[in-house]
């Protein structure tokens, strides 16, 4: 459980991880938009966004294979919507028929569309959370959210939640592998069986782990009421994030994609149907 | 059970470079049956990596040396894990966090219906009782309460009987008079005092409470940085005051009056043990006054 | 002018049995009070009434002027009276070091500039001005109290009160506690209240309260506390090993001189012993 770095977060020093991490928030978005830009088969605004993420992973200085890992959670969805675009979609010239079969060239290219917009969604989307800790990351969602505020919503609970949740998740995690390590030592098996089996081989992790996780918020609630929780209703925030050069120059470069996207798709050159 | 490791090693997360951590260095340490063994040093010296080794949470990685533990081979593949952990009872940090059943004899008997399934209930609430009944409680009152009705120093004792319940010959414990008041930590320590001999052959004991090392061990084993600085009796251990000090430990208070008086020109010699230590140091001090 | 006065106080969780029982007190400015009993005589129920965090059922608390009375000086009370509670992983709010620090601040609404110079000094004054952008995680025990104690510091409080602050810790990280503790009462003046069951915490302190079933049984200085060991053995509670060792020898017929309460004073009797000869 120690080995897990929570978040994927790749500490390194680089460009984009001392980006704001608002703007890399919102350049994230933007780039998402800028892959659904790309109209049906012109695989050349997907080409586009590919170098996008190849030359920002360079230059956060994040190892290639790390980025390509994150396509390993959805790859069971991928796979299923591209087989069941290759061998159902009917529209189009039939390629090969056998059985109730049919693959058509139509069938093929959205297969191939489609793999490749959700592939570089992820793709980007890890980027962020690859260079954005989860603390900066909880920082620039409640920066964001201040215009809730004017409807009421109540902003800097939420952030509080989100940074105290960050703060108790590696101290949980400990807890429960101490608690499996006790129960284990008593003779608890939690690898073999049955999932009813192994689902009732939890209940002697799950019952001290729930009981000391209200014991922990407690005693937080304790210590945060000591140190004047709701004491001002004007709470005052120390951190406060800073637009910096870097991040006018990250957000030319996606306005720039976007751009580049919507140019691209005036080009017939490849596979028009 | 004689709990032998040679060239023991540990890493964690040996794969990835940047944040593995060599937790145990070719660690060479015998603890016989029927010890009352020590393990102590500084906090992330390997002390608790080791002991995790002796029931198998840990597992020995391959070609990281040799682990036995009585007629167990931890290194071997088929090593019978399940009873490995039956004959060696190993008590946590606050082990009263582990409680979760909603009677205190269901959450004492759960080791045993892991152990051995095949008990009759009559054999296995014989059992349960002995156990309640060893850590000082009384099993007819308490039995179908809530385990977590019960106070702090009590949850813990209804923790260890779920351990001894088992009958292991080997108990370990990881710093369990931690959070204890006074009398709490008196009657907790001659609870182990009791068991030791008489219900359980080996105690290794790990700990910060270089008194409760001085007063109850016979052997003990100092770690420092992953690897032993050296094995003996408390008083071997003790003897080089500086050395101690120098591995972030402190020194029982015996030691140290020992340690003062010799630079002082007087010699005690006392096993460390309270008792022993007064009574030595009365014959020497009193002796020579009686001389001036 | 005593910091804090408890007049008649009683408490109780559960409305049947009171934890806090007719207790009065003072506690004078700058004084370093120890609170000692065995678990559930009360202790730690007094020091969450000292900081406001829970109201008496009866009787009076004032803190610095302040009543408890009066539901607006609530956060007056919170402000002078900081505390640190036993588990370190337990009270820190937030994943990075100068973040969990301003969290006080912040709550009373103080102006940025104001928070990064309480940051500098409340870190500076623990030990720990290195670790600002750290993450709590990566830290030792005694590392994160210290933390916590910070975390205090930057409300700049009147007293801080160590409920069993020190329990969890190694020896090491209880000793990186207590200096630091000793240091704020010594220099900033600052008024410390320790509430424990370790005795060898209690031989620092000016005055000593003993606490049993809700009510104070003993008080008086070290001394005179450890004075009474049998008292304070019916009270679930001993001496410092070293003074029960030294009445033991004196048992013997061993001529020690003069109050042992530490390793260090029965040390240095014995050795006056030997040069006497």
């Amino acid at each position: 459980m120690k080995d897990v770095t929570f978040g994927q977060y790749y500490p390194a020093k680089s460009f984009v991880h001392n980006m704001d991490p608002r703007i890399k928030i919102l350049a994230t978005i933007a780039y998402i938009v800028g892959v659904f830009l790309v109209t049906p088969f012109h695989f050349l605004g997907f080409a586009a966004c590919l170098i996008f993420v190849a030359v920002v992973t360079a230059v956060a200085k994040v190892p290639f294979l790390r980025v390509l890992k994150s396509i390993k959670a959805i790859l069971f969805i991928v796979l299923f919507s591209a087989v069941l675009q290759i061998f159902f979609n009917r529209q189009g010239n039939v390629l090969t028929e056998f059985w109730v079969i049919k693959i058509t060239d139509y069938g093929l290219l959205n297969a191939g569309y489609i793999t490749a917009r959700i592939t570089l969604i992820v793709l980007g989307a890890s980027l962020l959370t690859l260079t954005t800790s989860p603390v900066e990351l909880a920082d620039g969602i409640e920066s964001l959210m201040y215009p809730l505020k004017f409807i009421k919503f109540p902003v800097h609970e939420f952030a509080l939640i989100m940074s105290i949740a960050l703060r108790f998740i590696p101290t949980l995690l400990g807890e429960t592998d101490r608690i499996i390590k006790a129960q284990k030592a008593r003779g608890a098996n939690f690898e073999s069986g049955n999932i009813f089996k192994r689902a009732k081989a939890l209940i002697p992790v799950l019952i001290p782990l729930l009981i000391s996780s209200f014991r922990r918020a407690d005693e937080l609630a304790d210590a945060m009421d000591a140190r004047c929780y709701g004491g001002s209703k004007q709470r005052t925030r120390y951190k406060k994030l800073k637009i910096t050069y870097r991040d006018i120059i990250g957000a030319v470069v996606v306005a720039g994609l976007i751009v580049g996207v919507v140019f691209l798709n005036k080009f017939y050159v490849v596979l028009a149907v | 059970m004689r709990i032998e490791a040679k060239n023991l090693n540990y890493t964690y997360s040996p794969k990835a470079k940047d944040f593995s951590v060599r937790a145990l260095k070719n660690v060479n340490l015998t603890i016989e049956e029927g010890d009352f063994f020590a393990i102590v040093g500084h906090t992330g010296s390997g002390k608790s990596t080791f002991v995790q080794h002796i029931n198998g949470l840990i597992k020995v990685q391959k070609g990281s040396g040799e682990l036995t533990v009585g007629e167990f081979d931890l290194t071997d593949k088929k090593c019978d894990f399940k009873s490995l952990r039956a004959k060696t009872g190993m008590v946590f940090q606050y082990p009263e966090y582990q409680l979760f059943a909603e009677t205190v004899r269901d959450d004492v008997a759960f080791g045993l219906k892991n152990f051995f399934p095949n008990l009759s209930e009559k054999e296995r609430e014989e059992k349960v009782k002995k156990a309640i009944e060893l850590v000082g409680l009384d099993y007819k009152r308490i039995k179908d309460r809530s385990p977590f009705e019960f106070s702090g120093g009590q949850k813990r004792r209804i923790a260890i009987a779920g351990v001894l319940v088992s009958e292991p010959e080997v108990l370990i414990l990881d710093e369990p008079a931690a959070g204890l008041d006074p009398q709490g930590k008196k009657d907790f320590l001659s609870l182990l005092k009791k068991v030791h001999g008489s219900f359980v052959k080996t105690i290794v004991i790990v700990s910060h409470d270089m008194n409760l090392v001085s007063e109850y061990c016979n052997r003990a084993a100092v770690f420092s940085n992953g690897g032993i600085y050296k094995v003996g009796s408390p008083k071997e251990i003790f003897s080089d005051a500086a050395a101690v000090e120098g591995l972030g430990l402190e020194l029982p208070v015996t030691a140290y009056l020992e340690n003062e008086l010799k630079k002082a020109g007087v010699e005690i010699s006392s096993d460390l043990t309270e008792e022993d230590f007064i009574n030595n140091a009365a014959k020497v001090l009193i002796k020579k006054g009686d001389n001036a | 002018m005593p910091i804090i006065t408890a007049e008649n106080v009683n408490f109780s969780y559960d409305k049947k049995r009171n934890v806090i029982k007719n207790l009065s007190l003072c506690v004078n400015r700058g004084e370093y009070l120890a609170v000692i009993g065995h678990n559930g005589s009360g202790k730690s129920t007094l020091a969450r009434l000292f900081n406001a965090l829970i109201l008496p059922d009866s009787g009076k608390i004032t803190v610095d002027g302040f009543s408890s009375d009066d539901k607006k000086s609530l956060f007056e009370i919170r402000k002078r009276v900081g505390v640190v509670f036993q588990n370190p992983d337990n009270q820190l709010v937030a994943s990075i070091v100068e973040d969990d620090v301003a969290f006080g601040p912040e709550n009373l609404g103080v102006n940025r500039a104001e928070i990064g110079e309480r940051i500098d000094y409340a870190l500076k004054a623990v030990g720990m001005e290195n670790f600002r952008k750290s993450s709590p995680e990566r830290l030792s025990g005694g590392q994160k109290q210290r933390i916590a104690i910070a975390g205090v510091l930057a409300l700049k409080p009147e007293v801080i009160i160590l409920d069993e602050s020190t329990a969890m810790l190694d020896p090491k990280g209880r000793k990186e506690v207590l200096s630091v503790v000793k240091k704020l009462n010594e220099e900033e003046k600052t008024t410390v209240i320790t509430v424990t069951h370790y005795m060898d915490e209690v031989v620092f302190a000016d005055r000593v309260i003993v606490l049993n079933e809700g009510k104070i049984a003993m008080e008086g200085t070290p001394e005179e506390i450890f004075a009474s060991s049998d008292e304070l053995e019916k009270l679930g509670l001993e001496t410092p090993l070293a003074s029960r060792i030294a009445k033991k020898l004196k048992e013997k017929g061993v001529d020690i001189k003069g109050e042992i309460f530490t390793e260090k004073d029965l040390a240095e009797a014995l050795c006056a012993l030997k040069r006497k000869i």
